[in-house]
């Protein structure tokens, strides 16, 4: 036994390290009720385990690498790298007076927007409290297209936040350590994520392709759609906040899959593959400033306003009907509604009665055996009930056939 | 190119190595294949943990070794990604027990042909991924096989350079 294991020690070696890991495999791969395999949406316990060794391991040189890269490069574009810097601060000092000027220009639409909003009720979480965060590495395999930062949940960060740049949105965080975080690229094939195109409104779902591009899947063929247009996060995700910039398409090829439908190829917003800092958006609480604070308490109170009024004005009507009599009264009896009431003095009076009644007149067939004229001078006062009333109740008229 | 019978290839000198670059040149290729891919944006064509499996295996001439050196490398890799822990590993085990067995019976000082296996494995490696992530797990995987070809080229042209410099640390009597 102990020659066999010897002369097959290879193989047997080779095959346990294949059980072994196919065990794990088999612990980690789910079966779906549609049929399908997939990965958890959370680790098991022993493979976040082994994914928080490999990330201690790992993580510490790799920073230390990033570090010195850095150093490196701050040190040549800061202290050698400076030909042109006297020209390029001429132009950006006229940049920042042109930018303060738009700004105010902005600031004030943007007052004007919350006031309508908050009216509307539909204050947007647009304001947010975010972290900034140095990119240090990667998964190093174009097969998952994962970054990792320096922040982890000593930090505050948790599982599914948002990472975004100034240009667009990069991610969401998927695994946190302790002062580490790995963040799931929006341009990996199995993140997803809800964007609209800025133009036609058409909503779709972002991924990304084997090739690294971003793509919006499934989207009904559309001529409007055209290279060029811009796409933002439509919100409906719990990720991403609404309407932030994802990418320019790029192109719109066919779904080969499925008749009909069309895939939109992006240009991401943001530089995907060369990340140095992101935000990672930690609350979309409303964080506003004190003159934002004061601009939105006024809209609060603009929108209590409102229903005050419509209160006041509800009030008065009620008043104004319980002083006016109704037709009809539902705590009364029948006999005893206002419309029966022959006194009520706001009931119209009956038509008066012609002075040459015809067959056609209704007089003819009024019972009450008055002259014409008298019942008619002495209407209003001799007969005030109403023709509703059961002593004054006509009969019904039938017109006498004609003969030609 | 020679090639030569079991029996001599046994005989030949096994090339050992410090145990400090056992340790720090696989921790070294990790550390790279993670950081290298911000300054390469897309043009990740490479696989450095592989390369440096394959290198070992052949060093060695052990499949034992090299699959034990391919196992901790793609366990680190998947540990690194988001994918299932092991998928790397198996295809990265396969390589490295290749690469350790083609070892005895092939003469690998010579450079071009240490180039053309790492090509060779390189195209195993990921062909063994999709089999285990595609076909044995039922994972839906997108694949590109020209993407493997591009990345199996960049390790052969790493492995031109990178051999020859790793030679230089072997121990010598």
């Amino acid at each position: 036994m102990e020659s066999l294991f010897t002369r097959y020690r290879n193989l047997v070696v080779l095959l346990a390290l294949l059980l072994i890991q196919l065990v794990g495999l088999a612990i980690q791969v789910r079966r779906t009720t549609s049929g399908t395999s997939t990965l958890g949406d959370t680790d098991p316990k022993g493979v976040r385990l082994i994914r928080l060794w490999a990330n201690a391991v790992i993580s510490p040189p790799e920073r230390l690498v990033h570090w010195s890269a850095t150093g490196m490069s701050t040190t040549w574009s800061n202290y050698i790298d400076l030909v042109h810097v006297r020209e390029q601060n001429k132009d950006l000092k006229q940049t920042v007076g042109r930018l303060r000027l738009e700004q105010a220009a902005l600031l004030e639409d943007a007052r004007q927007g919350q006031r309508l909003q908050a009216m509307l009720g539909f204050q947007q979480k647009y304001i947010y409290s975010t972290l900034a965060a140095q990119v240090y590495g990667s998964s190093g395999s174009d097969r998952s297209h994962v970054f990792y930062i320096d922040k982890g949940w000593h930090e505050g960060l948790r599982p599914d936040m948002a990472v975004i740049t100034a240009e667009g949105i990069v991610g969401k965080v998927r695994d946190v350590f302790s002062h580490t975080a790995q963040v799931l690229a929006i341009n990996d094939t199995t993140s997803g994520a809800g964007v609209i195109l800025e133009t036609t409104r058409i909503r779709g779902i972002l991924r990304g392709d084997v090739l690294g591009q971003l793509e919006v899947v499934g989207v009904t063929a559309d001529q409007r759609i055209q290279p060029g247009d811009h796409v933002l996060t439509a919100g409906g995700d719990l990720i991403f906040p609404r309407g932030l910039p994802v990418g320019v398409v790029k192109k719109v090829v066919r779904d080969p899959d499925r008749d009909g439908l069309v895939d939109i190829i992006l240009t991401p917003a943001a530089p995907l593959d060369r990340l140095d800092e992101v935000l990672v958006i930690t609350s979309t609480e409303p964080r506003f400033s004190p003159q934002q604070q004061d601009d939105l308490s006024k809209s609060a109170e603009e929108q209590a306003a409102v229903p005050a009024a419509i209160k006041d004005q509800v009030k008065a009507s009620e008043i104004m009907a319980e002083k006016l009599p109704g037709l009809l009264d539902p705590n009364l009896p029948p006999d005893q509604q206002p419309l029966n009431d022959s006194t009520n003095p706001t009931v119209a009076p009956p038509p008066p009665k012609p002075l040459h009644p015809d067959e056609f007149s209704a007089s003819n067939n009024d019972n009450s055996g008055a002259p014409p004229d008298a019942g008619s001078a002495n209407h209003s006062s001799s007969t005030p009930a109403s023709p509703a009333t059961p002593s004054t109740k006509q009969k019904p008229q039938t017109t006498p056939p004609r003969n030609p | 190119m020679s090639v030569l019978g079991a029996e001599s290839r046994r005989d030949r000198e096994i090339r050992r190595y410090p145990l400090l670059v056992y340790t720090l040149v696989p921790l070294g290729a990790l550390v790279l294949q993670a950081w290298l891919p911000r300054v390469a944006g897309r043009y990740e064509w490479f696989d450095l943990p592989l390369v440096i499996t394959v290198f070992f295996a052949l060093s060695r001439r052990n499949p034992l070794q090299g699959s034990v050196m391919g196992a901790v490398m793609g366990l680190f890799e998947d540990a690194l990604s988001h994918n299932a822990i092991g998928i790397n590993g198996i295809a990265k085990t396969a390589a490295g027990f290749l690469a350790g067995s083609v070892g005895i019976r092939i003469d690998v000082d010579n450079h071009l042909i240490r180039v053309l296996l790492t090509f060779a494995l390189s195209l195993v490696s990921s062909g063994v991924y999709l089999f285990v992530a595609r076909f044995l797990l039922g994972l839906p995987v997108d694949w590109s096989w020209l993407m493997e070809l591009l990345r199996a080229a960049g390790n052969g042209v790493i492995a031109l350079v990178l051999f020859p410099l790793l030679d230089r640390l072997q121990v010598r009597d």
